[in-house]
């Protein structure tokens, strides 16, 4: 799958190898990199950047087509956050996204810990089974496991008095198990040296044991990674979400937003603008925080979350 | 192997204490482990391909109603249906037959391993016959809800009514079946595994299982293809016209197998040194036009009475692939070869160009929806207002671009994409931008630096040392981010489904959202979506195993 995928050691190696000496006379030809690499990030910022003066604006001010508001109103933000009921999507999507994570640290981590360090009969087949569903398109899934879920929802409503659709299930079962992530730790619980393992048995560990106060322990990072994965996951996802919620009581935000934009306010884009800043805030600080990790664990894995 | 070397100081229960008791304790920890995420994975991750196939079968509207075999498919494609499912059983029969020639070199003709085709042949069966079991039982438990309607809510009588369609004849015969073959097949593995001493036993029965497997669903498919045609050609003649199905069924497929006979040849002719070149590029000339010619024929014929609206959301999504793909790559990878030279402040660099990348599709999605509004306000329509253009709807254009810059009289075929698919498919391109750079930055590092060196010493230029070294080395990494770009398009959904107005028309409904509004309304058609999401699941499955052959020749896997 992911052909791309090399391990980032040699960088420092090849950046040496390839490098011209520290101090390098002006050239036009530096410049003009420069000039497009900044280029890039105009194109890049921009809509960030108009974003973020739309929404201090009067309605006015953006039907006048200003690029800069008169003064920094920043109760469109209060407007924006009463009027599209963000404080309750916003609570759904840290709801979501956390049972999603927790589920997945409890179910991929021994999965992974069993395909990286353990013998068992059918382990290849398995493991190709695990990462072909890699392969699978989302589109090809979302009728039949709606139509699951709908099923295991009645079950549950008939056992347990809850149902699915319109709750958490719906929108965490399905995500709490991903192939990504089992791959993902895998490759680093395989890292781990046998020495390890052998001193824990001596000491009379048996996997679980070993699992749980030694590979979790060295494993911060990639878990790191895998939480931020699952937390912009959930947080983006609009199609499954918007399938499998008919009420506001479990809509994350994406759903929010879009119904905001399109059937509460069509017209208000000061107040749109204001409600999608407020949505990326959370991305960015985690972001901002997990940086290394995150694009290290796209450009080394080669998939994104 | 781990186990003999060192052994547990800590008492183990006495079951466990051997050798063997000891494999068999790694093996059940290991499946208890394994087990909640396996769990996941298959209901979400491998059962939908097959349940979508079941539910694209039936009327199947909110609630499923009755068996209409290949019906869904032919309002999707027409006559193109019965090719779809003839060419899916074909494919699944020659790739047994080549897993059975494969396995057979790997043999090397010795009759002692060619023995371990029966117990591969019984394990094939048995996994068939569970799946069998396993269909028989799924329209009796899905209808469980529809038979609780009427009945008083007990605590427990969904479980019971659970195990009573468990335990109606025909599945309990069919379990008794899968049960039989399964214990069969095991234990011939397992024998004949001792006997012949193989150690890896399991690899080697890998092949002629699946090879089984696929001829079985080979030849189910293929009868299913023969009765669903012969039903509707005796239909057709019960109404007093003719239906000459297989004739085009035939006709399709050659013009397809010429199509790659030519593409095999002319890949053949670049290798070849002599004459023989000449008369391969002829023949592969002559193939082209000739599969070229029945396929223009044949496939309008075919697609006559198809579904006018699914071909023109895969029309969109084509000129959405065409018109993002090639544009991100190329500026992806410009940013990043200019990264790798040396300069300062690349780690802001690339954190910024990810950006759009990271932040989430709707938010970004609603700033391009007003950035290209139809105000004569709005930014878009300021800077063309002032450049000395007029203002244009953007969004909620549905006429071609190409249509737009040259007038009307252009013919319908050249129109292009619609301007509002345009601003999508440019939002598209400035999302990917950064994460293509990203990728390929990655893909730079890693071509060893001495390779640069030793050039540079012979004299190569900037531009050589990019279209000589880079781009050929690199070239893993491009057909990684093609094929990634591909298989998202197909799959589109966010920033069409943000971005879409009425005014659009159908002009930006990609292959996903014309299947999700399928699904999504007052009046769902779970049998004709999932029908149309199958078809779309074997297109990206054939682009991927396409895209993997071509490659093939052209990466260069450093």
């Amino acid at each position: 799958m992911a052909e791309g995928a090399r391990p980032l050691e040699s960088a420092a190696g090849a950046q040496i190898a390839t490098g011209s000496p520290a101090r390098r006379p002006f050239s036009w030809l530096t410049f003009l990199a420069y000039v497009v690499l900044i280029l890039g990030v105009v194109q890049a910022v921009l809509p960030f950047l108009w974003m973020i003066s739309t929404s201090f604006m009067t309605l006015s001010e953006v039907n006048f087509g200003y690029v800069l508001p008169g003064a920094l109103r920043f109760e469109n933000y209060l407007l924006a956050w009463e009027k599209a009921n963000f404080g309750l999507f916003m609570w759904n999507s840290v709801r979501i996204t956390a049972i999603t994570v927790a589920g997945q640290l409890l179910f991929c981590i021994p999965a992974a810990y069993a395909f990286a360090r353990m013998n068992f009969y059918g382990k290849s087949v398995l493991f190709t089974a695990v990462l072909s569903t890699l392969m699978i398109p989302e589109v090809a899934k979302f009728i039949p496991n709606y139509l699951t879920v709908i099923w295991l929802g009645r079950l549950s409503n008939s056992l347990l008095g809850f149902g699915w659709i319109n709750n958490w299930p719906a929108l965490t079962v399905p995500f709490m198990a991903s192939a990504f992530t089992i791959f993902l730790l895998r490759q680093f619980f395989a890292q781990i040296p046998e020495d390890l393992w052998d001193a824990a048995r001596i000491d009379g560990a048996g996997h679980l044991r070993f699992l749980v106060s030694v590979v979790v322990p060295l494993s911060k990072a990639p878990i790191m990674t895998t939480v931020t994965f699952a937390f912009i996951g959930s947080w983006n996802a609009l199609l499954w979400p918007l399938l499998v919620t008919q009420t506001d009581d479990w809509r994350p935000v994406a759903v929010g937003l879009t119904k905001f934009v399109s059937s509460d306010a069509p017209s208000d884009f000061h107040l749109q603008m204001a409600a999608s800043v407020m949505m990326i805030i959370p991305i960015l600080i985690v972001y901002f925080f997990t940086q290394r990790q995150f694009t290290e664990g796209i450009a080394s894995s080669g998939l994104k979350g | 192997m781990r186990m003999a070397t060192s052994s547990p100081a800590r008492p183990v229960p006495g079951l466990f204490r051997t050798r063997r008791g000891r494999v068999i304790l790694e093996n059940l920890t290991a499946y208890t482990f394994l087990f909640p995420a396996g769990l996941i994975i298959f209901l979400f991750g491998i059962f939908p391909v097959a349940f979508a196939l079941y539910v694209s079968l039936h009327r199947w509207r909110r609630l499923p109603e009755r068996y209409t075999g290949i019906d869904n498919y032919v309002r999707a494609l027409d006559d193109l249906a019965y090719v779809f499912f003839f060419w899916l059983a074909a494919a699944a029969l020659i790739y047994a037959l080549v897993l059975l020639v494969q396995f057979w070199k790997s043999t090397r003709g010795q009759s002692r391993s060619l023995a371990l085709l029966l117990p591969g042949i019984a394990n094939g069966i048995a996994i068939l016959l569970v799946v069998r079991w396993f269909f028989t039982a799924l329209p009796v438990v899905l209808d469980i809800p529809q038979r609780l309607l009427g009945q008083e809510r007990v605590p427990g009588i969904f479980i019971s009514e659970l195990v009573a369609s468990f335990q109606m004849p025909e599945v309990v015969a069919a379990a008794n079946l899968a049960l039989l073959m399964t214990v069969a097949g095991a234990a011939l593995s397992y024998l004949l595994s001792r006997w012949l001493r193989v150690g890896e036993a399991g690899a080697s029965l890998m092949r002629p299982t699946i090879a089984t497997l696929l001829a079985g669903l080979g030849i189910i498919g293929l009868e299913f293809v023969t009765r669903s045609v012969s039903l509707a050609v005796a239909e057709a003649q019960a109404a007093g016209e003719s239906m000459p199905l297989w004739t085009q069924i035939l006709l399709i497929s050659v013009g397809a197998a010429l199509l790659v006979a030519a593409y095999a040849l002319w890949t053949r002719a670049a290798r070849e040194h002599d004459d023989r070149v000449f008369v391969l590029k002829v023949l592969a000339t002559v193939a082209l036009i000739a599969g070229g010619y029945l396929l223009v024929a044949e496939l309008p014929r075919a697609l006559d009475n198809a579904d006018r609206n699914m071909l023109q959301s895969y029309s969109v999504t084509v000129m959405f692939v065409i018109g993002t793909v090639p544009f991100q790559l190329a500026i992806g990878l410009g940013l990043a070869y200019l990264l790798f030279q040396n300069i300062k402040g690349k780690a802001f660099f690339r954190m910024v160009y990810f950006l759009p990348y990271i932040t989430p599709f709707v938010a970004t999605s609603v700033v391009f929806k007003i950035l290209f509004s139809h105000r004569p306000t709005s930014l878009a329509n300021v800077i063309l207002t002032s450049l000395g253009l007029s203002p244009q709807n953007w969004l909620l254009e549905p006429r071609g671009i190409f249509t737009l810059i040259f007038g009307p009289q252009l013919p319908d075929i050249l129109a292009g994409p619609s301007l509002a698919l345009v601003v999508i498919m440019l939002y598209t391109v400035w999302t990917y931008i950064g994460y293509d750079t990203v990728i390929f930055l990655a893909g730079l590092v890693n071509i060893p630096g001495e390779l640069y060196e030793a050039a540079r010493i012979d004299g190569a230029s900037g531009w050589q040392l990019f279209r000589h070294i880079t781009l050929p080395l690199l070239s893993p990494t491009t057909y990684f981010l093609s094929l990634i770009a591909i298989i998202g398009t197909f799959q589109a959904f966010t920033q069409i489904w943000v971005m879409r107005t009425p005014g659009s028309a159908r002009s930006v409904d990609t292959v996903s959202v014309y299947i999700y509004e399928t699904v999504r309304t007052t009046d769902p058609n779970m049998g004709y979506g999932s029908a149309m999401a199958f078809v779309l699941f074997v297109i990206i499955l054939l682009l991927t195993f396409f895209q993997n052959r071509i490659s093939e020749s052209r990466v260069f896997y450093g």
